[in-house]
C-alpha cells in the first residue's frame, strides 16, 4: 500500500462522482488546447499561405489594406484595378528581381449543383503571365496519374484553355482534357455570356488559394471581363529584402497616385490581428471553463472529505500526520486534473478537424490548410499545466482535511 | 515483544479534567481523575452512558488534551502536547479499536491491516500481517472488502489492524457495542490472550459488566469521577 494506491482506491470508490470531475476538467483543457492548436496553427498557415504567394510585396489598387489581404488569400468581392501602365513604370526599379502581374476576376459556374452554397457559386479566375508567374512559383507542378497525363500550361496567347488548381478541378469533377462552362458579366453589362474551355492541366495541391483557382492566360482574363489593360496586383520580389530595402521601395512607389505599396510581412500582422479578437473570445472562454473546472475539482474533493470525516479521524487516530493527510488528498486532486488533463488533450486531438471545421464556419479564417495544429509540446504542456492546477486546487481542501482534530473527526463521522 | 522488566506505569493521570461548555452550562466530562494504568494489565471502565468514559479514553490514548491535570504515556508527559507533538506519541505506541470498527471500505482487510504502516513509513512483512489475521482468525479472508463481512468480522479485522504496529497498549472504546454476546466474548477472549500471550496492556470500556469482569481490574466512572477501582481474581 502507498499513498498513490490509497489516493486512486478512493477516487474510484466514487466513480461518478470522480468521473464527472474529470469530464469538466477535460473540457477545459481541451478548450485551452485546441485554443493553443488555433493560435499556432493559424499563424503558421497565414505565414505558408503568404510565403507561398511567392512574391514579398503587392502592388495593388488604392483601397483597405485588409481587404487587400484577403483577397489574395482568399478571393472575394469588391475588386479593385490598377492600369497596367503601373507595371510598366515599376517594373523599370532597379531592385526588383522579378515581377508578375496577376489579373483576378470573379465568374459564375455556368451551372449550380445541390452541393454549391452561395459562395461556392462562384469561380476564381486568375489571368497570370505564365513566364513570370512560374519564376514566383517554382513549385508548381502538374497532377499526375489517371485522367491527369500530359498536364501542362496554356498556351500564351491562347484564348479557349485553362488550367485548374487541385481543389477546384476536384470540386468540378474535371480532368485533363475536359471542358468546362463558365459564364462571366463583362465590366460594363449586364447580362452574363458563356465561355467554354478546354482543362490542359491539374495543379498539384499547394495548401494555398491557388487550388481553388482556375488559370488563364492574362490577356484572355482581361478581355472576357472587359477590362483590357488592367491589373489586380502586381507580385514582387526584391533584390536584397530587408526592412529597409522595402521601406525605400514603398517610398518610391506611393507615389502614384492610384497604387498602394502593400509588403507581405504586413498582411501577415494584418490578417492574424483579423483573427486576435475571436482568439481572444475564446481565450477568455477557456479561462472561464478553466475557473470552472476549478472549483468543480475543489467542491468535489470538499464533498469527498465531508463523506470522508471519520476515515480521516481514524487515519489521524491510527497514525497519521497532518502532513500524510495533506499528501493524500492533494493527491486525489493531483490524480483528477491529470487525468482531466490527458483525456481532455487526447480529446482535443481527435476532434481537431471538427474544431477546425467549426471555427471555418464562424470565423472568415482566410487561408487554405490546417489552422488548428496541436503538436506534442501544446499536450505535454496542457497536461503539465492542468497537473499544477491540480496541485494549487487541492491546496485548501487538503488543509482543511490535515487540519481536522482526529476526534472531532471520528465523532463527526458517526 | 513487551518490555515486562520495566515497572512504571504505562500510563500515569493526576488530577486530570476536561470541562465542555454547552451554553452557559459546564459539563464536567472528567472532574480530577488519579489512575495508574500497569504494563501488561487489562483494565476495564465502565460507567453508564455520560459518566466519562470515552472522554477519559480519549485523554489517556492522546486523542484529546486535558484542561487541567497532568498525563504520562510511556514515560512522557503529554498533556501539553500540540496535535503533531500527540500524533508522534500515539504512533507504534499505541492501537485503537472503535465501536464502529472504522475500517476503510475501498481497502481489502489486509490493506486495512497494513495501513497504519504506510504512516509509520514502514514496510509491510507479509509474513507478520498473516501471523496477526491467523490470531483473529481470518487468515483465509485477506483480499475480502469490509462489506462483506459480520459485524463481529470486522471487528477482528479492526483488532488486527491494531496489532500490526506491534503497540504496547491497545486502546478499545465499546468494542462490543455493535456486537452481540457471542461475537463480543470473542473479541474479549482475543484481549485475554494479548495480555497472558504477550504481555500487552489493554484499557477497554464497556457497558456490560460480565464482560468487564473478564479484565484484570475494572475501573467504574461516575459523573466523571472514579466511583469505584477493582481488582478481578481471574
Amino acid at each position: 500500500m502507498s499513498f498513490i494506491k490509497l489516493a486512486a482506491k478512493n477516487l474510484l470508490h466514487r466513480p461518478a462522482r470522480t468521473s464527472l470531475t474529470v469530464i469538466g476538467v477535460a473540457l477545459a483543457v481541451a478548450v485551452a488546447v485546441s485554443l493553443m492548436g488555433f493560435n499556432i496553427g493559424y499563424r503558421q498557415s497565414i505565414s505558408a499561405s503568404i510565403d507561398k504567394l511567392g512574391f514579398q510585396i503587392m502592388i495593388m489598387a488604392k483601397g483597405c489594406p485588409y481587404e487587400a489581404a484577403t483577397m489574395m488569400l482568399k478571393g472575394g468581392s469588391g475588386l479593385l484595378y490598377l492600369p497596367d501602365s503601373a507595371l510598366k513604370e515599376i517594373r523599370r526599379d532597379p531592385e526588383i528581381d522579378s515581377i508578375t502581374p496577376v489579373f483576378i476576376g470573379l465568374a459564375r459556374k455556368e451551372s449550380v449543383s445541390i452541393r454549391d452554397d452561395a459562395d461556392s457559386a462562384f469561380l476564381i479566375i486568375s489571368g497570370i503571365d505564365r513566364p513570370s508567374f512560374e519564376v514566383m512559383k517554382p513549385w508548381l507542378g502538374f497532377s499526375q496519374g489517371k485522367g491527369y497525363e500530359g498536364g501542362r500550361w496554356f498556351a500564351d496567347d491562347s484564348v479557349d484553355e485553362v488550367v485548374m488548381g487541385y481543389e477546384a478541378a476536384e470540386f468540378e469533377q474535371r480532368k485533363v482534357g475536359d471542358t468546362i462552362y463558365i459564364s462571366i458579366t463583362p465590366d460594363g453589362e449586364v447580362e452574363p455570356q458563356m465561355h467554354q474551355y478546354k482543362v490542359v492541366g491539374v495543379l498539384e495541391r499547394t495548401g494555398t488559394q491557388d487550388d481553388g483557382t482556375v488559370f488563364m492566360p492574362i490577356s484572355t482574363a482581361q478581355k472576357v471581363f472587359n477590362r483590357q489593360n488592367q491589373l489586380t496586383i502586381i507580385g514582387i520580389k526584391l533584390k536584397e529584402f530587408t526592412g529597409y530595402a522595402f521601406h525605400e521601395f514603398e517610398q518610391r512607389w506611393n507615389k502614384i497616385p492610384e497604387v498602394q505599396v502593400v509588403g507581405l510581412q504586413q498582411v501577415k500582422t494584418t490578417m492574424i490581428s483579423l483573427v486576435e479578437t475571436a482568439q481572444t473570445m475564446i481565450a477568455a472562454v477557456a479561462v472561464i471553463a478553466i475557473i470552472v473546472a476549478i472549483i468543480g475539482v475543489i467542491n468535489s474533493i470538499l464533498m469527498s472529505i465531508f463523506e470522508r470525516t471519520g476515515e480521516i479521524g481514524i487515519m489521524k487516530a491510527i497514525g497519521a500526520t497532518r502532513s500524510d493527510i495533506f499528501q493524500l488528498i492533494w493527491l486525489e486532486t493531483f490524480f483528477l486534473c491529470l487525468a482531466g488533463g490527458v483525456v481532455g488533450s487526447l480529446a482535443s486531438l481527435a476532434g481537431s478537424h471538427l474544431v477546425e471545421s467549426a471555427l471555418r464556419l464562424l470565423i472568415d479564417i482566410g487561408v487554405r490548410g490546417s489552422i488548428v495544429q496541436i503538436s506534442a509540446k501544446i499536450i505535454i504542456s496542457a497536461i503539465i499545466a492542468s497537473s499544477a492546477t491540480g496541485l494549487f486546487a487541492g491546496l485548501y481542501p487538503a488543509w482543511r482535511a490535515s487540519s481536522m482534530s482526529p476526534i472531532a473527526a471520528i465523532r463527526e463521522g458517526e | 515483544m513487551i518490555d515486562s522488566t520495566n515497572n512504571t506505569p504505562l500510563i500515569s493521570a493526576r488530577g486530570l479534567k476536561r470541562y465542555y461548555h454547552r451554553g452557559s452550562e459546564v459539563v464536567k466530562a472528567v472532574d480530577g481523575i488519579d489512575l495508574d494504568i500497569q504494563r501488561g494489565e487489562m483494565v476495564s471502565i465502565l460507567g453508564p452512558s455520560g459518566s466519562g468514559k470515552t472522554t477519559l479514553m480519549n485523554m489517556l490514548s492522546g486523542l484529546d488534551a486535558p484542561d487541567d491535570g497532568s498525563l504520562t504515556i510511556n514515560g512522557r508527559e503529554v498533556a501539553r502536547l500540540g496535535e503533531d507533538e500527540l500524533t508522534e506519541v500515539r504512533r507504534g505506541v499505541l492501537g485503537f479499536i472503535f465501536q464502529k470498527f472504522h475500517l476503510l471500505p475501498t481497502l481489502s482487510v489486509r490493506e486495512n491491516v497494513e495501513l497504519p504502516l504506510l504512516f509509520l513509513h514502514r514496510k509491510p512483512d507479509e509474513k507478520k500481517t498473516v501471523e496477526i489475521l491467523e490470531k483473529v482468525g481470518l487468515q483465509d479472508r485477506a483480499g475480502h472488502l469490509p462489506r462483506e463481512f459480520s459485524g463481529g468480522q470486522m471487528q477482528r479485522v479492526a483488532i488486527a489492524r491494531a496489532l500490526i504496529t506491534e503497540p504496547l497498549l491497545l486502546i478499545a472504546d465499546e468494542p462490543t457495542g455493535n456486537l452481540d454476546k457471542a461475537n463480543g466474548e470473542a473479541t474479549f477472549a482475543i484481549f485475554r490472550s494479548l495480555v497472558e500471550k504477550q504481555g500487552m496492556t489493554i484499557l477497554v470500556t464497556t457497558h456490560n459488566t460480565s464482560l468487564g469482569s473478564l479484565s484484570d481490574r475494572v475501573i467504574t466512572l461516575e459523573d466523571g469521577r472514579i466511583a469505584s477501582d477493582e481488582r478481578n481474581q481471574l
